[in-house]
């Protein structure tokens, strides 16, 4: 089978696409590469070279002496286990039956806009769970747990709105930190618990960005040292506004350390 | 032995509670999401028992982290699939050390203050802290990332 240059800007075009929507929902470079490479591969395509990067992804394919590079923006990372299974499920049917590249395109559009998602009210409640069992890990007294919960769901709340909106990933950071570490410790401290800075930092840890902590390293073990190094900041960072909100609610609060 | 019991039964259900509720934040599917909780109580299990043993808190974290890979992309690989990745990242979240390290932080902002006192222990205390996140944070991601290397993933 003949590849004229059209075709092999489809396949690297629709490559691309997958890899964008894999990264957004919070895959390893490792998975990342392998898209590339099964759906390049299937159709007798060289994947030539393939650069993931915080911000953008690079592809270059070859075939019968053409070769092609195109590159796609990334928008911010974050975290949908769904979506990101039903992409994997659909890269590898697609690569296992040769899928054509207008149908592969067609199937992507229609998960992004099918795979379904917790409705709000249960994000948030599981949100507010989560976040009073990790202050009863970290040793917060039973009269602090129900703050945090409301805290960490009041937080959630926030983040939603604010994420909608397109606000800047830290500002969103700073708002929710700052919101929910005060009214964690205000509640706290009128439950007349005795830990109440526990409850105060305790209620920010929704923000805690594990998934990108967990995949720095893991890109750094793979081989991937660049895009393991920038994840690495970003959480730094994430984790540096978080601080400074803690603080400002300590002070708002006039708690103690 | 019972009061460690109890402990750990305490840590198991908080750890299972709080992964569960990361795994419907990040939108994972009802059957991953019951692995998630297992795979949390299990983390969490796991540390408590070998905190209670003696074990360093990073030690014990790292070694979890490892349990708990094995058993999302080991023993449960037929039903997880490429999920088990997810499930077992998932099931970490609840060992990482959010709060220390924002205390850490908070420990650094502190030292920087007029009344600090006396510097030298607050600025033993924060590094210290400081440290112990570095080495628990990356426990869990050696914990996660050696098990699956070994194991060599089915990612798709």
């Amino acid at each position: 089978m003949i590849l004229r240059h059209r075709d092999l800007e489809q396949i690297a075009l629709v490559a691309l696409r997958c890899a964008r929507v894999l990264m957004q929902c919070g895959s390893s470079v490792r998975v990342i590469h392998e898209c590339g490479a099964l759906l390049a591969g299937c159709r007798g395509v060289e994947l030539l070279g393939m650069r993931v990067g915080y911000a953008s992804i690079t592809i270059t394919l070859s075939r019968d002496g053409n070769s092609i590079t195109r590159m796609a923006t990334v928008p911010p990372p974050g975290v949908n286990q769904r979506l990101d299974q039903a992409v994997r499920t659909l890269v590898r049917e697609a690569s296992e039956t040769c899928m054509p590249v207008a149908e592969l395109s067609e199937r992507l559009d229609r998960l992004m806009h099918d795979v379904p998602r917790y409705p709000d009210w249960l994000v948030v409640t599981a949100v507010g769970f989560a976040c009073a069992a990790f202050a009863g890990l970290l040793g917060a007294d039973a009269l602090a747990l129900p703050a945090v919960a409301v805290a960490s769901g009041a937080g959630q709340v926030l983040r939603m709105f604010l994420h909608r909106r397109g606000v800047n990933l830290f500002v969103v950071v700073t708002a929710v930190a700052l919101l929910a570490a005060f009214l964690g410790g205000l509640g706290a401290r009128l439950s007349g618990s005795f830990t109440q800075e526990l409850a105060l930092v305790s209620s920010t840890l929704l923000l805690v960005p594990g998934v990108p902590a967990t995949n720095a390293e893991m890109d750094v073990v793979d081989g991937y040292p660049t895009l393991g190094s920038a994840r690495a900041v970003s959480v730094l960072m994430v984790m540096v506004f978080i601080a400074v909100s803690i603080w400002l609610a300590q002070i708002l609060l006039a708690v103690r350390a | 032995m019972i009061p460690l019991l109890a402990t750990i039964f305490r840590a198991a259900s908080l750890g299972a509670l709080a992964a569960t509720g990361f795994g419907v934040l990040f939108n994972a599917a009802p059957r991953p999401l019951a692995f998630c909780a297992a795979g949390g109580a299990l983390a969490l299990a796991v540390r408590t028992a070998l905190l209670g043993h003696g074990v360093s808190l990073e030690a014990a974290t790292f070694l979890a982290a490892v349990t708990v890979t094995l058993f999302a992309a080991g023993l449960c690989r037929q039903r997880l699939g490429s999920n088990a990745t997810a499930v077992a990242v998932a099931a970490c979240i609840p060992m990482v050390p959010g709060a220390f390290f924002a205390r850490s932080l908070l420990g650094l902002f502190a030292l920087t203050a007029p009344d600090v006192l006396p510097l030298d222990q607050s600025f033993t205390d924060t590094v210290v802290s400081m440290l112990r996140v570095v080495f628990t944070v990356g426990g869990i991601g050696a914990g996660i990332a050696l098990p699956l290397a070994v194991l060599r993933r089915c990612e798709f």
